[in-house]
């Protein structure tokens, strides 16, 4: 362990010794949290400078899958391959919130605003809302990723053939779906509701304008993309799968037909980006990268600027914290870093 | 692009008809003491103890890549499953992937030739095929699955010899021989056979698979040791975003130098009467021009893959001291750098198709066409 490097922000470097699966920051910003493929949640300061141990439970018997916020802002809600869905709270609790019949929990997602949660279990997703819990499916496959939209009233699930949308305060219905061929691994609302995106199996992005529910579809990818980001105002969609940070437009009329913008980052040798985060409040993106080096993206100024360099291991999670100051980053060999970008003086 | 990965994890694909038998090895293999630690991923799982081993329970969900091309089928669930278990702590030593009885085992090989993922973490050791000795030839009459499986194999269990006669397991294995007479041929009762025998034995690079074969009479022996594999997936991948075409059916890809030498070459052909199945094995004696194989196996595989259910091959390279070993199910494939050539190996170029309705002499000619010239 050790704190705060030489030059550059503050920052603090903290070993897992397992595969980062996720992280998340408290909704108050003081807690990072991430979850391991050892079935470990760990709980410490979001502040690198910091010197707190970190504090850990063991929330799988096998691996964590899945791992994000709970709806309180103040807990963290793990999926696992254990078939077990568990929240942890900031004491360490972790209580058993689901299990599933067969397989295992590799999603999930949680809405505050509506104090929701969402978990797969292969083709069913379980919905638990204040008024109850629903089982949604089977789809057509099992399911790869899942969204609510902004304002919770939407529940977005990628499989196979496409996507399928829920009304989450009506499950019982119909939900509408969003054919295009090929597996669907990963989905995002854009920030303004306009946009469902998705990535494929098939080294694309695909995303459908949900007023008309007109599609488009981006391609030439090196691989897959596992992650997806929308800037906070919507005018941008960035991924992995890339060795340049390349950003569509959907300010205007969109991207049909206009080129993406493309931002190289620095450096001789171009390097996959594995995780991509945005800000929260700034057209700013994190990349995360092959070989460990966390850079950030300011699409205004189209510049990339390094913020650390490799660790040998692909960065596997990436988040910012609410306020946009701080930020974590794993690693599949484990390796969990934080900085903190306020100004200081 | 990726180097070499040394932690690749072998994986077994186990086919076999419904009844032949696969049940019962894979008891076997999750309740055999042997030390190691697989994943097993399976279908249906029935109340089996377990020591070590994890226990994946999966749905068969196969999808088309490639713009629904039907041939290029993987299994998706799969490729999930493995991102999973690569996530886990614990150090596997191999994974066993259990198909149902009736499943066309083509989807799974595929999945390990088109996922980048899954290629850079986990290496396709060998297609095991369990066999009835009984009742395969009752079942060749009436389900392709079951001639599909064998033709796909790399390991077969004939299995359940005590319920044959000795000439009926000797026409057995002749039926078995005409569609795939490369694959290793194991006799076994209740599906017993020491377990090293089937798992991470290197099958799928074709080295010792090829040596089986009476035709190659320039096959070196090897031993039984591991055999590391430089995996350099050159992709054709460039960066104009938005108009980008790929073409789906280069998967591997090698750069290296043009050779140089002579090359007199032979066919041998087997095929049987009552199947449509067959199998090729052609020889160059000497290196082949790499450019000129790469284009022509392409072009072979984009015509004719729906039809090839599997080609393999060792082919020399002049001026490189390793094999370069190519395999391919249908429409993809892939290729890795082998073992090097020793002093006094023959450097002979083999290549080895396994299909339907194969056309041997039009395949020699065109194999033949990518020796390089003296």
């Amino acid at each position: 362990m050790q704190a705060n490097g030489a030059k550059g922000p503050p920052r603090r470097s903290v070993e897992l010794g397992a595969f980062v699966v996720g992280i998340a920051h408290d909704a108050a910003g003081g807690v990072v949290a991430a979850a391991t493929g050892a079935g470990k949640v760990v709980l410490l300061p979001a502040d690198p400078l910091a010197q707190d141990a970190p504090r850990e439970v063991e929330a799988h018997r096998g691996a964590s899958l899945a791992f994000c916020r709970g709806p309180s802002g103040a807990d963290f809600l793990s999926g696992g391959d254990d078939g077990r869905l568990v929240r942890i709270g900031a004491d360490l609790q972790a209580t058993e919130l689901l299990k599933a019949r067969r397989g295992w929990i590799d999603g999930v997602a949680a809405h505050a605003g509506r104090s929701m949660i969402a978990a797969v279990a292969g083709k069913t997703v379980h919905l638990v809302t204040p008024a109850g819990l629903h089982e949604l499916g089977p789809h057509p496959s099992s399911v790869a990723d899942l969204c609510f939209s902004p304002d919770g009233s939407r529940l977005a699930v990628a499989h196979y053939g496409g996507t399928t949308i829920h009304l989450t305060q009506k499950p019982a219905e119909k939900p509408r779906s969003l054919a295009w061929k090929g597996s669907h691994i990963a989905i995002r609302y854009s920030p303004n509701s306009k946009f469902l995106a998705t990535s494929t199996q098939e080294n694309a992005l695909h995303v459908w304008r949900l007023a008309s529910g007109a599609d488009m579809q981006m391609q030439g990818y090196a691989t897959k993309a596992k992650s997806l980001a929308w800037t906070h105002d919507g005018n941008w969609l960035v991924s992995g799968g890339v060795e340049l940070c390349v950003c569509w437009g959907f300010a205007g009329k969109g991207p049909e037909g206009q080129p993406p913008l493309e931002l190289r980052p620095p450096g001789d040798e171009p390097v996959l980006i594995t995780r991509v985060a945005a800000h929260p409040a700034a057209p700013f993106v994190l990349l995360g990268f092959a070989d460990g080096q966390v850079h950030v993206a300011d699409i205004a100024k189209k510049r990339v600027t390094p913020l650390d360099g490799p660790t040998g291991s692909p960065v596997s999670a990436l988040e910012w914290s609410p306020d946009g100051w701080r930020l974590a980053a794993g690693t599949e060999a484990g390796t969990l870093r934080l900085f903190d970008l306020r100004p200081r003086g | 692009m990726s180097t070499g990965e040394p932690d690749q994890i072998p994986v077994t694909v186990l086919t076999g008809y419904l009844g032949a038998g696969k049940t019962t090895l894979l008891n076997r293999i999750l309740t055999e003491h042997h030390g190691k630690k697989y994943a097993v991923i399976i279908n249906e799982f029935g109340a089996v103890g377990i020591d070590n081993d994890i226990v994946v329970d999966a749905d068969e969900e196969i999808f088309e890549i490639n713009n629904g091309c039907i041939c290029c089928t993987v299994r998706g669930d799969l490729i999930r499953i493995i991102g999973g278990l690569m996530k886990r702590s614990d150090r596997l030593d191999g994974m066993i992937i259990e198909t149902t009885g009736l499943a066309d085992p083509a989807p799974v090989a595929q999945t390990f030739f088109s996922d980048d993922e899954v290629r850079a973490r986990t290496k396709l050791d060998a297609i095991v095929t369990v066999v009835d000795a009984k009742f395969f030839p009752a079942r060749l009459e009436d389900s392709h699955e079951a001639e599909d499986q064998v033709a796909f194999a790399d390991v077969i269990l004939l299995n359940k010899t005590d319920l044959v006669s000795p000439e009926e397991l000797k026409a057995v294995e002749a039926q078995i021989r005409s569609i795939n007479k490369f694959a290793t041929i194991h006799r076994t009762k209740r599906s017993e056979i020491d377990l090293a025998t089937i798992l991470d034995r290197g099958a799928f690079d074709l080295e010792r698979i090829l040596t089986v074969d009476p035709e190659f009479l320039h096959a070196a022996k090897h031993g039984h040791d591991h055999h590391h594999h430089d995996h350099d997936h050159g992709h054709d991948h460039g960066h104009d975003h938005g108009h980008h075409d790929h073409d789906h059916h280069e998967h591997g890809d090698h750069e290296h130098a043009h050779a140089e030498a002579k090359a007199p070459a032979g066919a041998a052909h087997v095929t049987r009467h009552d199947s449509t199945i067959s199998s090729i094995s052609l020889t160059i004696d000497g290196p082949i021009d790499p450019d000129r194989f790469r284009m022509w196996i392409s072009t072979v595989l984009r015509e004719k893959g729906q039809d090839i259910l599997r080609s393999k091959g060792v082919l020399s390279v002049e001026g490189e001291d390793r094999r370069l070993v190519f395999q391919g199910v249908h429409m993809l494939m892939d290729s890795n750098w082998g073992q090097p050539w020793r002093a006094g190996d023959g450097r002979t170029s083999k290549l080895v198709f396994i299909g339907r309705n194969i056309d041997g002499e039009a395949l020699r000619r065109g194999f033949l066409a990518c020796a390089r010239p003296a």
